[in-house]
Order: C-alpha cells, then structure tokens, then sequence
C-alpha cells in the first residue's frame, strides 16, 4: 500500500529531472546528448534506487498507548508520539496523493521540535481508522 | 459532521471580498514592476493585464473559500481545506484552551469576525476561521465552550484575589551586583573587530590576512600597531563588556522577587520598567538549571521554569532565579510540582564511544584543514599541537554529559563551559525522538531528544551517543511514563484554560 507512496516520489524526481533536462537542453553549443547521456546515468539513483530505500526505510506501528515512526536511510529517525500527547489531527492530501488514493496523517503535540508529526502515504480507510483510534485516546484521557 | 451542534458549512461569502481587499495593496505594489516590464505598450494593455490579475485572484480566494468548510460536532472542531491540497483537520474540544474573536478594521466593516481556536500546540495557525459573521463566533464559541462543560471554567477575571503571597526568594542589590559581572558580553570583542574591518583603509596594515595581525609572520607589517595598542583596545573591549552586562542586568534583575501564591508562582522584576510574570505552577513543564565556568566555581547558577507555549502569560523559559546558590535553586524548585534536584549516584555517563565520535567530528576537520593547509604553508604544521587538546576536550566532555531517570524524573546534564541540568517530570513529555547518523549506526550509539512544551527549537533536553540498546530501553521508559501518568488535569497541557 505504502508502495504507491515511492511511485509518486519517483514521478516527482522524473518531473524535477526532465525539467532540469530541458533547461540544459536550450543550452545552445553542447550536444544535447552530450549532456543528456550522464544525465540519466546519474539520474538513475535517485529516480529508482532512493525512492525506494526510502520507502522501505519508512515503518509504524501504532499500539495502545503510542506511535512509533521510523524513516531514514542514512540518519535514521525513530519518533514515539504519546498518544494523549496529541493536540490535534490533520488528513491531508496533496493532488498526486489523492490520484493514487493516499493520504497523510499529521499529529500536532504541544512540543516544539516535533509538533507536527507526519505520517505520509496510508490508504484514506487506514488514515481515518487511525484518526478515531487517537481521537479516542485524547477523549479517555480527559475522562 | 452529523448529529454535531453546528452543521458542516462555509464561512461567510463576503469573506472573499474581504480577502481580495486585503491581498490587494500587496498586488498594487506589484503593478510598478509591471509597467517597468512593459514600459512601451500602452496604457490599456496594463489596465488589462490588472483586471486578469484580480479576476484570478478573486477566482482564486473563491474557490479556497468553496473548498473551506468547518462543523463542530459534538466532541470535536472539524476544519476542511484547501483546492489542490485538501486538509482535513480535527480539534478535540478537550485540547481546545481558548477561542478569541479578532476584528480587523476590514472585519468591522462588513460585519464579520474572524475565530481563532487556540490549543496547546505551537502553530499559530491552528484553528483560524476567516471570516464569519458576530452572531456565529459567538455562537461557535458557545458550543466549544458547552462542549468543553466537563470540565470546570476558570475565568481568568473572576479567580480571587489571594493576599500577599510568600517569598520564596529575592536578590539584595548586592546579589544583582554580582549576577551583572558575570553576564559580561563579548559581543563588544566582536564588534571592534568587525569596526576595524570598516575602517580597514585607515588602518596601516592588512588585517585581512590573520597571520599578520597575530604576529606570526611578516613582523614589520605590524609595526605600525603594536602589541600594546591591541592590548588596549582587547582591555577596552573587555571593560564595555563588563559594564553592558552589568547594567543590562541592573535593568532587568533589579528588585527580583518570586513569590508563591497558592497555584501560581509570581515574578516581579526590573528597574525602571518592572515586569510581572504569573507562573501557574500545574504550567510548569521543567526545570533548567544553567551555570558557566565560573558561577560553578562560586557556587552559583540560574534557574529556569518552562512553561507551555500556549496563554497570556507567554511562554517558553522564564528566570526564576537568576543567580542563586544551591540551596536557593533547590528552595525554588521545589516550587514546582514533582521538581527536584538529581541524586549524584543516579546519574550515570552516556557510551564511552562518544568520546571516538565526538573526537571524530571535533578534531577531523581542524585536522584535515592543518594538513591541506600544510601542504601550502609548512608553517601550518605548527597547529598541530592544538589537535590533542582538541581530543582531550573530548573526553571532558564525556564526564560532564550525564543523565539520570530516577522514577518519573529525567535528568540530562551537558555542557562543557555552559553547563545545563535539565529536570523533566516525564509526564510533560510531548514526543520522543531517537536519532541515528551514519557514524552512530557503526559504533551502535544513538541520539535521544526528547520534546516538551515550549521548549527553545535548539536548546532541548538531549543525552547524545547513549548506547543503542540503553536508548532503546529509555525511550520505552519515557513512554511508559506518559502512559502511567494519571490523567489529571493540571499535567495535561490540553486540559488547562
């Protein structure tokens, strides 16, 4: 499911890639292979390899009381939102997500180096099942 | 949102309006630019051009106004924007600490008002309605507020007046003195320096190449300033230093009070403009105690509470005691709920690979500079010395970097000059972070941050190069902590009016 999270990446690298491209291409006096060639050489990393270690670097679990939020590939990241911690929730979604049908879940805690907590690419079922489950859990907690 | 109080719906039409006469001033800044481009056609090209302008943007404010719709329901705010990215967000009424009502000049004018639902969090923008009319803030503020009825209201108008509340500690001028010389400034270092940059022309010599103005080569370029002259003007520096400090801190500090007054702590402060301050104590999220090299000496330190970013108070780090003795930081402290100072045997240092990593990342580039830099000028091999100390303030460091957790209670202490302890209730714990770089993940080291409520952006509680497996179990402690914390009001920062 999150896999379609990396394809949209990619499409954004292809995007910023080709854009890139032309602009070398009006370039008058180089061959425009010449440039295009390594180009897409090295473009190959970053428009298929990255997105998906990326992606595969991504990872949540959601238990009982938290959620814990891994990403990073080389600085690897591990965020744990106590749930009652939570402020309030934000479902967003961007154009390309909502053509692939996903969207992002933003947790805002009271903190200020992590007060916006981002969960790209769940389903829109998965985001909203999520939503109540922390909903819930700031509702039991003034109870 | 169904069965709520109020129904799904749009603010108020004129709101376009109101937006398009508000973006305008800024559009008409633009036009100027605009008959630059197109200086040689003529005037009816540019009204055109304009009026597309405004109609886009009027398209534009439309359509954001179509798109945004809000409901309050019978638990929570329901936000719905955006044209091309839609956003959809949920306030619990719960967390919901106030909800103003703003009127601009441009607001009165048709009527409207503009509602702004504050929670605990930092962003400003966290629940802004743009615009509606009176009639309905008022009535989206009654239903968060009957929403909210669980819990009791304290108005800040009506609370009572308590009588003259305790002392719990004062500075004598003396004391404000002595807190002034220690808060010399070295900015004055900096600026003479960057003075004599200016006046470079002057100056009978090159003071861009650093080897000269040491002293190092090229002696009789420095003759035409001697050693004695920049003794003197380092002296006066100095002195300016001293004496901004002091009087800054007169200002500030003179007649420092903290009182206690049953909830709430009372600061009173300052010269000629005294400022108040009222810290509740159920807001104070930690403490922070702070020292330089040479208060330590003395026995002296600063103590900070910090409070939730969220009320009228302000918040972030507020000076309780500016410069006290242990005895009086503990005093203060106690202050505060489920504040209080670390046992020594509880502390306990972080991996002794942090010494290789801090090494590595203090003494690789300096190193690598020297040995480049020799490569040009053999003379450079004459820093080399300086690596070593480098090193060994590496391993300074490790002693100095402790942290503790002693039942509810994280201790972290850091610093190698400016010391800072860090006493944080792990209940206030806002979110937990556990960082690993590439060189962390070889020596099997990580970082753990962990956030509060309004805590300074760079300035968190932070223990660096924990062995991974001890973090891991930390971290897990914390968040069991958060867990266990009873609900209670006063801790939660969303529960508090």
């Amino acid at each position: 499911m999150m896999l379609v999270g990396s394809v949209i990446r990619t499409l954004l690298v292809l995007a910023a890639a080709s854009l890139g491209a032309a602009a070398l291409h009006k370039n008058p006096g180089v061959a425009p292979a010449m440039v295009l060639v390594p180009l897409l050489v090295l473009l190959i990393y970053p428009t298929f390899v990255s997105p998906v270690r990326r992606y595969r670097a991504w990872g949540y679990r959601m238990d009982e009381e938290e959620l814990r939020l891994a990403h990073g590939i080389y600085t690897q990241v591990e965020t744990l939102v106590p749930l009652k911690r939570v402020q309030h929730l934000d479902i967003s979604q961007g154009p390309l997500e909502r053509s692939f049908g996903v969207c992002k879940l933003i947790l805002h805690t009271a903190g200020t180096a992590h007060s916006r907590v981002v969960l790209p690419g769940l389903s829109r079922e998965t985001a909203e099942a999520m939503r109540g489950e922390i909903r819930s859990h700031i509702r039991q907690e003034i109870e | 949102m169904k069965g709520g109080t109020i129904a799904d719906r749009r603010v108020h039409p004129a709101t376009v309006a109101l937006r398009f006469l508000k973006d305008l001033p800024q559009t008409l800044i633009g036009l100027p630019a605009l008959f630059a481009l197109i200086s040689d056609t003529g005037w009816s090209y540019v009204l055109l051009i304009a009026l597309a302008a405004a109609i886009v943007l009027i398209l534009v404010q439309w359509l954001s106004w179509r798109r945004f719709t809000y409901g309050v329901g019978a638990r929570e705010i329901v936000i719905e924007s955006g044209i091309l990215s839609r956003n959809r967000r949920s306030i619990p009424f719960d967390r919901v600490q106030d909800v103003d009502i703003e009127r601009g000049p441009l607001h009165r004018v048709f009527g409207l008002a503009k509602v702004r639902i504050e929670t605990g969090g930092s962003a400003k923008d966290e629940g802004v309605l743009d615009s509606v009319t009176l009639a309905e803030a008022d009535r989206i503020r009654v239903a968060v507020r009957a929403g909210k009825a669980g819990e009791a209201l304290v108005d800040a108008a009506s609370r009572p007046q308590e009588a003259e509340g305790q002392l719990v500690y004062a500075m004598s001028p003396g004391r404000v003195f002595a807190s002034g010389f220690f808060n010399f400034s070295l900015v004055y270092l900096a600026g003479i320096f960057a003075a004599l940059q200016t006046f470079e022309p002057l100056i009978p010599f090159d003071i861009k190449n650093p080897g000269r103005w040491i002293g190092l080569i090229d002696e009789d370029a420095v003759r035409g300033f001697t050693p004695r002259a920049w003794l003197a003007v380092l002296m006066v520096a100095l002195l300016l230093g001293v004496v901004t400090g002091l009087v800054r801190t007169l200002a500030s500090d003179w007649g420092f009070r903290l009182t206690s007054e049953g909830a709430r702590l009372r600061l009173e402060r300052g010269l000629s403009t005294r400022s108040e301050i009222v810290l509740p104590r159920n807001r104070i999220q930690l403490a922070l105690i702070r020292s330089g090299p040479l208060r330590r000496v003395l026995g002296y330190a600063e103590l900070f509470f910090q409070t939730l970013t969220a009320g009228k108070g302000g918040g972030g780090q507020h000076s309780v005691a500016p410069f006290a003795t242990d005895e009086e930081v503990a005093r203060v402290l106690g202050q505060g709920k489920r504040l209080q100072m670390p046992n020594r045997a509880d502390m306990q240092r972080v991996s002794s690979r942090h010494v290789v990593r801090s090494a590595v990342r203090i003494a690789a580039a300096p190193l690598l500079a020297i040995l480049a830099a020799s490569f040009f000028r053999s003379e450079a091999l004459f820093l080399l010395p300086l690596v070593p100390l480098l090193l060994a303030s590496s391993f300074i460091r490790r002693r100095v970097h402790l942290y503790g957790l002693n039942g509810d209670t994280l201790f972290v202490r850091d610093g190698l000059w400016r010391q800072q302890l860090w006493i944080l209730p792990i209940r206030n714990a806002q979110a937990v972070t556990l960082r690993r770089s590439i060189l962390q993940r070889w020596l099997g080291l990580a970082t753990l941050t962990v956030d509060t409520a309004g805590a300074p952006m760079l300035n968190a509680a932070r223990i660096v190069d924990l062995d991974l497996a001890r973090a891991r179990a930390l971290m897990a402690d914390i968040a069991a902590g958060v867990s266990a914390a009873r609900p209670q009001h006063d801790a939660a920062p969303g529960s508090v009016i």
